[in-house]
């Protein structure tokens, strides 16, 4: 069972990786599949967590460096047949064949797709259509390597707590800011295979999202996104002379931090106030 | 930071990022200031009398800086023995003082957390349930203002 999980989080980022490099019409069915795949891994997480087993967000490093989308989308195919495989293992049969059914048609539509020749790992560094001075192409560089990462992280963090909670109000909040950061992390994956630097998020560490202290998590959680806030701010003001359409963007994703910081704010008092009672 | 190719190579693809399953020992370097860290895990070989690094990963709570100098600082230990290890941590420490003040304290810690892994290794030949060292950086990761308020009275 923890092997079907690992193995399903490495799809769902493999195939999130493709919808990335995509720049057709599979990019959607690809970005489709991939939150498909997110939640086939939730739903295997739930299943180790009602088994009471332990397991760990773990997994290996996913090669992505591809010059033709079709040899993505094979390494992607042969990672849903061990998937398929492994679910044998599964106690719940119900779930392995909801699972099943979903990879058969996956592939299907993935054998059937057009190939495309791949620009997301050429290091250009160029966004179509914007000439960024160098200053300006640096930071947007290290910031899509940097919120790549912290979006990725936020989704595992929160899907943790999740996971492990089963409180409504929480867990409302805990969705809208893993569909917020999955919002989030498309759109910076995008950027940076646009600009030719596309990259998997690195493995997040335990204690990361394995949270003792939630309160603690909340009020750093609050103060990153302040800080993530001025960095939007700086970027925008960076690339506002090059790119009037970038620095809107970033104007946009400053003012989403504000819902983001509301939300934590909910759930700490929320948590505050069980703590008191 | 300025980037370069090689550079880059590093933030998108970290050379041994990751845990290793039969690691030797374990280190950390840490910054007090903010919670961020550095965990390197070796497996060490012997050639003839002589230690030295077979295998080294690392992973870390930081910044994408702190993963560059992850990625270049294992590389370089890779295959070294034990006092090549020991001296590439030197000469990182002594070009802390030509870096940015945020780039020193990553490197820093990346380079404690080496040192980290060695001496954990060597108290365990001793006493094999030595706990994993953790040593901490003495470079502020915060950018200092160039023009901070004057004080008044």
């Amino acid at each position: 069972m923890k092997t079907v999980m690992i193995k399903t989080h490495e799809a769902w980022l493999a195939t999130l990786m493709a919808g990335f490099m995509s720049k057709t019409q599979n990019k959607q069915v690809l970005f489709d599949f991939s939150d498909i795949l997110f939640r086939h891994f939730t739903w295997l997480e739930n299943e180790l967590i009602e088994l009471g087993e332990s397991y760990s967000y773990d997994r290996d490093s996913i090669p992505i460096k591809v010059e033709k989308l079709s040899v993505m989308l094979e390494n992607i195919i042969n990672r849903l047949n061990e998937i398929d495989l492994q679910l044998m293992s599964s106690p719940d049969k119900n779930l392995d064949a909801r699972i099943s059914e979903d990879i058969k048609y996956m592939k299907s539509v993935l054998l059937k797709m057009n190939d495309e020749h791949i620009t997301a790992f050429n290091m250009d560094r160029k966004f179509p259509g914007i000439n960024l001075t160098e200053e300006a192409t640096d930071a947007l560089t290290l910031f899509l390597f940097e919120e790549t990462y912290k979006e990725y992280e936020l989704i595992m963090i929160y899907n943790y707590l999740k996971a492990h909670s089963k409180d409504a109000y929480l867990n409302r909040i805990f969705q809208i800011l893993i569909d917020e950061s999955f919002f989030h992390l498309k759109s910076f994956g995008d950027m940076g295979a646009k600009m030719g630097i596309l990259a998997v998020p690195r493995i997040i560490m335990k204690e990361l999202y394995q949270v003792q202290d939630v309160v603690q998590f909340l009020k750093d959680g609050i103060n990153e996104e302040l800080a993530a806030k001025d960095e939007c701010k700086r970027l925008a003001e960076a690339v506002s002379k090059d790119s009037p359409k970038l620095e809107m963007f970033f104007d946009f994703i400053n003012h989403q931090e504000n819902y983001h910081i509301s939300l934590m704010e909910d759930a700490l008092k929320y948590f505050e106030k069980g703590k008191n009672e | 930071m300025s980037m370069d190719a090689q550079l880059i190579e590093h933030m998108m693809e970290p050379k041994n990022y990751g845990t290793l399953e039969y690691a030797d020992a374990q280190g950390i370097g840490k910054n007090p200031e903010n919670g961020e860290k550095v965990a390197i895990y070796i497996r060490v070989g012997k050639d003839e009398d002589e230690v030295y690094i077979e295998d080294i990963k690392f992973q870390a709570i930081g910044c994408t800086t702190t993963v560059v100098a992850g990625s270049m600082l294992t590389q370089e230990a890779k295959g070294l023995n034990f006092n090549g290890v020991k001296n590439l941590v030197k000469a990182t420490m002594k070009l802390l003082d030509k870096l940015p003040a945020e780039d020193a304290a990553c490197s820093e810690m990346v380079a404690l957390a080496i040192s980290a892994a060695i001496d954990t290794y060597e108290a365990k030949i001793n006493d094999p349930d030595y706990p994993i060292i953790t040593y901490k950086i003495s470079n502020s990761c915060v950018v200092k203002d160039e023009n901070p308020p004057m004080e008044t009275n």
